[in-house]
């Protein structure tokens, strides 16, 4: 593997991390824009991620913590 | 589309794959360069798109003309600045204009058959007519040969890295990056990444956190809190203000070096500064060179005399001031930014300074002085109106009668702010150096651990970058 395609891989898998450690986001993000069905696809297979994710607990565990946090430093929302 | 959403996460992760995999065909590479920042710019409004075009040609057409040895260039250069800053007048201040014509004709019973032209102020519209005006004045000068290529001039004005909130970059450091591929061993990957986690974590916590609970509730009805919050409401924009703008350009500046652009650096500890001098070397330091070097320089500098050097200077400050926005905030501010510069010269230049300006108790001093002022000079600058700021001042001697209420989890970010001032400058060079000699795995773990403790402090509300709207 090349210096540059180590650097590509690495940033994608990052992301792919924070995507299956909190994949509510993006799959609300596909939702609000999938009016005509376009993203019909991609829904899918974040819905899939997501199930997982909250399968294995990792899902749970992200929002735990994010309420945990939400909590300690008093936001409402 | 914004630096810290989903869109430019996708953007960008699309973005790197097709950057690199042109950048052995530097022409094709240089279209999709331009296509990527076009995109960007569209996703706000693509009727803004012929704003950015037009810029393009004027910046391409007086740049030629001017770089070459036909008469009347200064003419030439004269008419592309007055384009560029008629378009930024025609729609950031033309209803600022009225609005005063009208008050003062109001007040001395004229009738005037003015009317507002209520035109939505395009993103970006400052930054662009900034490097436009960088681009031609630069040709002019003699420091930069004009470019033969309207794509090379459009993707400068308009790369998206940059395009939005800066740093502003000048063409002669960029335009000779467009001229072949990009070696990505000339960019270190574990800083960039380091800076652009750095910048999320700044953005998306510290300032967000501080504008969300804290600063926007004061400053939007300052009469409702006490002394002490509302002085500290002006500590906690100063760190906002400073984690919300640093975090933009360090995105930028890593994101760019991730696609194999150098931007320069835009901050430096600014709160450190001994001195307002010093303050704006650190500060927004790719705007203050630019008034220095388009602004202050072309009105004379310090080149004649005490009193026109003190003119200029005011004068570069009230419009750097007027540049953030068509309010008397802004002019307020750079207005005192300008005095104060003033003052700081006058007082580098003294005898007293010379013998005593470098003891360790004159440091703390100036240290202290230029700090607060500054401060000072941010509450103009985040309040809607004048009135609103003397409203705010009343309130800090009045007290209002109100009990404290501001938030506990004030103290550990401006903690974490004034923490960002005092870390070594090089750490990051120092943090990229040690992941890069780990490889792979060590960067992906602390990527993933680093974006992963962003995402669950994060507040679920957030603020949108302060100098978008500029």
């Amino acid at each position: 593997m090349t210096p540059l395609l180590r650097r590509i891989v690495a940033i994608y898998i990052v992301l792919a991390i924070a995507v299956f450690a909190f994949p509510g986001g993006l799959v609300s993000w596909l939702d609000d824009r999938n009016r005509s069905g376009w993203l019909d696809a991609p829904l899918a297979v974040m819905r899939g991620v997501d199930a997982i994710s909250a399968a294995v607990g990792v899902k749970a565990v992200g929002q735990r913590l994010r309420k945990g946090f939400a909590d300690v430093i008093g936001e409402d929302s | 589309m914004l630096f810290p959403t989903i869109e430019f996460g996708l953007f960008f992760a699309f973005a790197i794959v097709l950057v690199w995999s042109l950048n052995s065909r530097n022409l094709l590479k240089k279209w999709v360069l331009l296509g990527l920042s076009l995109a960007f710019y569209a996703s706000w409004d693509w009727r803004f798109l012929l704003l950015l075009f037009a810029s393009g040609a004027i910046s391409y057409l007086v740049g030629l003309y001017v770089g070459s040895e036909r008469p009347f260039r200064r003419a030439v250069l004269l008419i592309g600045v007055f384009l560029d800053l008629g378009v930024l007048c025609y729609f950031k201040y033309l209803d600022f204009f009225i609005a005063q014509a009208l008050t003062l004709a109001n007040a001395l019973g004229v009738n005037l058959p003015l009317g507002f032209v209520n035109v939505t102020l395009p993103v970006a519209i400052s930054f662009l007519t900034f490097h436009a005006i960088s681009y031609i004045v630069d040709v002019y000068r003699g420091r930069l040969k004009a470019s033969r290529s309207p794509l090379d001039i459009l993707i400068y004005i308009s790369f998206f890295p940059h395009l939005v909130a800066g740093p502003i970059v000048r063409a002669h450091e960029f335009l000779p990056q467009l001229a072949s591929p990009r070696r990505p061993e000339d960019f270190g990957f574990g800083e960039n990444l380091a800076l652009i986690l750095g910048g999320l974590l700044k953005k998306m916590v510290i300032a967000n956190y501080l504008a969300v609970m804290f600063v926007d509730p004061v400053f939007t009805d300052p009469t409702q809190f006490s002394r002490f919050d509302l002085v500290m409401a002006v500590y906690a924009y100063a760190i906002q203000i400073y984690a919300d703008f640093s975090a933009y350009t360090d995105i930028a500046i890593g994101v760019a070096a991730l696609l194999g652009y150098r931007f320069p650096q835009n901050f430096n500890q600014p709160y450190r500064a001994l001195g307002i001098g010093d303050f704006w070397r650190r500060w927004h330091m790719t705007l203050s060179s630019w008034l220095r070097d388009y602004l202050y320089i072309t009105l004379g500098g310090n080149r004649a005399g005490k009193l026109m050097t003190a003119r200029n200077l005011m004068l570069t400050m009230l419009l750097g001031g007027l540049w953030h926005g068509a309010n008397w905030t802004f002019l307020v501010w750079g207005g005192l930014h300008g005095a104060a510069l003033v003052v700081d010269h006058a007082y580098r230049r003294s005898r007293f300074y010379k013998r005593f300006g470098r003891t360790p108790w004159a440091a703390a001093l100036d240290w202290a002085v230029t700090f607060h002022f500054v401060c000072l000079c941010w509450l103009f600058f985040r309040s809607p109106s004048l009135d609103a700021a003397t409203q705010y001042l009343a309130g800090i001697v009045s007290d209002n009668g109100a009990a404290s209420i501001m938030p506990a989890i004030v103290w550990p970010l401006l903690a974490a702010g004034a923490f960002t001032q005092f870390i070594p400058p090089d750490s990051r060079f120092r943090l990229g150096e040690w992941l890069d000699a780990r490889g792979q795995a060590a960067q992906i773990a602390f990527g993933a651990v680093a974006l992963y403790v962003i995402v669950v402090m994060a507040p679920s509300a957030s603020a949108p970058f302060i100098y978008f709207q500029f």
